[in-house]
């Protein structure tokens, strides 16, 4: 009788655990490079009353077990590595990957992150840094001068100066790529940690072997969040926790009917 | 004494275990690949043998008891997931998972890449090919129906996909995982692949909620019977006897 209560609590909180995540999926649905994720559950352990094939007599065993299970739980929360849609915005600074890539930026305290998210901006030394100001690694520094920003799909930046004919070369973005992108740290502003999950970067330049894709000037990649399909799960999360409420109610109203029993 | 107390008893024990087997098909609705148990009642002497009674001690002690549950292996809902390292399974089968305490099947194909590119369950654990675990390259994965894995087109690995031999008794683990008798274990032979797909829980709301009712109303009429015996029989002994 204790287990049902707590076997419909597991299945109460692994709902509500649902509905939050569906709850930040939905509140980043506007935000640039963002990757849904998803939550997957497990079934809990087993008790094992009578186990399947246990012997019954000398000669014969148990056509069935009586096994309770005691519960679900979240195992993890998959991020979804499916590109989102490219918008274009016509700004020379926002870049989007086609492919896997994620662009390497550096953090105030030196560590490198990497994002999806590429509305680029200049900081008042010229540098390429992301909206929260960390610099794209590796640091290329567009001219005070220069009239116009070229990026090639293999990453190649070249600018154009006044007075000069020919374009020249600034730099080359290089781009990251995991064994497992789903293993990467989360850690807000739209940027991730490598882990070991993960597994090493293996950087290189756009369009390489590496399978990292190419870059895309003049365009951003929108979430990969699918509105309608996180109502449904938002719907599905609601009933399945009432479904577990109701569970929790026939316990305890058989719990009370033990404790009517009088005397 | 009263041996109608205790078989009104024994009803009742056994609806809280059948709820608390129900509890668990809820909790896990939304568990992938996950099946569902189903209760079922014996008679008390179906366990001991055949043994010299009358037929009256064999009818009193007749008592219903929570026989066991049967796994409900019927296939859960398929939803398209379009993640490429998710499977499901259509059709009878498992998938072979190398877990920590051996070999383990599984119909939930919610699989990742671990750092060394190798296919695994949310758990961590290798997800067993034809040649062992599955090594897989950069480039676009794609599994095709009988569960050849390719790379760009080249082919890389096949799933081995295992189904256990008719009325065998799975036992479950946890974590999505089942136990199969080794010598029950062959070759799957009628089952397709979905890539991008997952297999969702085949716990059934239905048939969920009109259980609780049934098995709420059932525990009321035991505790009817219970209290009978407890109370008017006790009366009728202690009362109505003394004065006759």
């Amino acid at each position: 009788m204790y287990r049902a209560l707590y076997t419909a609590a597991s299945g109460m909180e692994t709902q509500q655990l649902n509905l939050e995540n569906v709850a930040n999926n939905l509140a980043n649905a506007n935000t640039t490079g963002f990757r849904r994720r998803r939550l997957q559950f497990q079934d809990l352990i087993y008790q094992s009353i009578v186990l399947p094939g246990a012997a019954s007599t000398q000669q014969t065993t148990f056509p069935t077990g009586l096994q309770i299970g005691l519960g679900a739980r979240a195992a993890a929360s998959e991020i979804i590595q499916l590109q989102g849609d490219f918008n274009t915005t016509g700004n020379p600074l926002d870049l989007v990957i086609q492919g896997q890539g994620f662009f390497q930026v550096q953090l105030p305290s030196g560590e490198i992150a990497y994002t999806r998210a590429g509305a680029f901006q200049l900081d008042p030394t010229g540098i390429i840094v992301t909206s929260d100001g960390n610099q794209l690694q590796p640091a290329i520094t567009i001219p005070a001068a220069a009239t116009n920003v070229t990026i090639g799909a293999d990453g190649t930046v070249s600018v154009q100066l006044p007075g000069a004919t020919a374009s020249q070369q600034v730099g080359t973005i290089q781009l990251a790529t995991f064994a497992n992108a789903g293993g990467l740290n989360s850690i807000g502003g739209n940027l991730s940690l490598e882990t070991t999950a993960s597994g090493n970067p293996i950087a290189g330049v756009p369009g390489g072997p590496e399978g990292l894709g190419t870059i895309q000037q003049g365009a951003l990649e929108s979430s990969n969040v699918d509105v309608v399909g996180e109502f449904i799960q938002m719907i599905l999360a609601q009933r399945s926790y009432e479904a577990n409420s109701r569970v929790v109610h026939a316990a305890d109203q058989m719990f009370q009917t033990i404790n009517g029993l009088t005397s | 004494m009263n041996s109608g107390f205790y078989s009104a008893f024994a009803g009742f024990a056994a609806r809280t275990d059948a709820l608390e087997m129900l509890a668990n098909n809820v909790a896990n609705a939304s568990t992938v690949g996950f099946k569902a148990s189903h209760a079922f009642y014996r008679s008390f002497d179906s366990w001991t043998q055949p043994f010299n009674a009358t037929p009256l001690n064999q009818a009193i002690n007749h008592f219903g008891v929570l026989g066991g549950a049967h796994l409900d292996l019927s296939p859960g809902n398929i939803e398209p997931t379009g993640n490429d390292t998710d499977v499901a399974l259509e059709g009878k089968g498992f998938f072979i998972i190398q877990a920590a305490n051996g070999i383990r099947y599984t119909r939930a194909g919610n699989f990742s890449l671990n750092a060394q590119r190798q296919l695994v369950t949310a758990q961590g654990d290798l997800v067993l090919g034809e040649q062992g675990p599955i090594q897989i390259p950069a480039g676009q994965l794609s599994i095709s129906a009988d569960g050849t894995i390719s790379v760009d087109g080249v082919l890389v690995s096949k799933l081995k996909i295992a189904d256990a031999a008719p009325n065998t008794q799975l036992t479950a683990e946890g974590k999505n995982y089942f136990v199969i008798p080794v010598a029950a274990v062959k070759d799957a032979t009628t089952v397709t692949v979905r890539q991008g797909n997952l297999e969702m829980s085949n716990s059934d709301p239905v048939r969920t909620t009109v259980s609780i009712i049934e098995l709420q109303r059932t525990a009321e009429l035991m505790e009817k019977a219970l209290s009978i015996f407890h109370n008017e029989f006790n009366k009728t002994a202690t009362q109505q006897i003394p004065i006759v």
